[in-house]
């Protein structure tokens, strides 16, 4: 996965430019819900329950505005990555109490081991250390501005 | 599915949640990335809230495999048992379906149909 360029692994159909929702567990919901229209899941229960429980051990949303919901699960088939946004922001009880406006949700299968997303969770988080990456990130409001801003990642 | 079968999946995932944690390795980077992991015993909670709505006898089973396997439950892919690659009978699949609990007749593992 390591030589993959990061751009490659996200898809246009898995992506919410606009989130409708407010609060945090909706947002996680709306999200579930994209991946079982989009066929990436039968079953948005199981998911669903893992990222809250994900959420009760810590928030996954490090601050600057983003957050990473992740996880394992035996209802991913796949390792699956959604990006959404949120133009005017949510609380998602981010480390540094600022909303959040951009998500990565991560889910990988968990008959593989954690280093299946743990790579690309790195390679995230690393991304959006870049201050005018993360600048860019904020407006990104259709799929090939997506790809652009992702493209900036040389891993 | 069975209700009891999905809570104890969800038992699966959250066992597989808290073994990460756990182990020091998984959490080092978590931490590195800058993720913060305070709620262990939150889980350890909720865990226990979960493994007390399944049956007792379901649960020791559960908890029998997964002390023999890294996963009880694994799931069917292109008609195999992913714990030991064999292909399930044709048979399994007109009871798949069906409110029994399905077990891989060469492992033993449950088998979860994604
Ligand atoms: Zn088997």
């Amino acid at each position: 996965m390591e030589s993959k360029k990061l751009a490659s692994l996200f898809q246009e159909d898995l992506c919410i430019f606009s989130l409708r929702s407010r609060k945090k567990t909706s947002v996680l919901q709306e999200m579930v819900r994209h991946l079982k229209a989009s066929g990436k899941i039968a079953d948005e229960h199981f998911i669903l329950e893992m990222l809250k429980n994900r959420e009760s051990l810590g928030s996954t949303g490090l601050g600057l505005g983003v957050a990473f919901p992740h996880g394992r699960s035996i209802a991913i088939p796949d390792l699956t990555v959604l990006f959404a946004r949120s133009p005017s922001g949510i609380d998602f009880e981010a480390l540094d109490s600022e909303p959040t406006k951009v998500f990565f949700l991560i889910l990988a299968p968990s008959e593989k081991g954690a280093e299946t997303y743990l790579a690309l969770l790195s390679r995230l988080t690393a991304l959006v250390q870049q201050p005018e990456t993360l600048e860019k990130l904020y407006e990104v409001k259709n799929f090939e501005s997506l790809q652009a801003v992702l493209g900036s990642d040389n891993g | 599915m069975r209700e009891e079968f999905r809570l104890l999946v969800a038992l699966q995932d959250l066992d597989i949640m808290i073994k990460e944690v756990e182990e020091k390795k998984t959490s080092d980077q978590l931490k590195n990335m800058g993720f913060q992991l305070d709620g262990l015993e939150e889980l350890q909670k909720a865990r226990a809230t979960l493994a007390g709505k399944i049956p007792p006898a379901l649960r020791n089973r559960y908890e029998k495999l997964a002390g023999r396997y890294r996963m009880a439950i694994i799931p069917v892919t292109d008609d195999k048992c992913l714990g030991c690659f064999v292909k399930l009978p044709t048979s399994f699949f007109s009871s798949a379906y069906s409110s029994e609990l399905i077990t891989c007749e060469n492992c033993g593992r449950l088998l979860f149909i994604p």
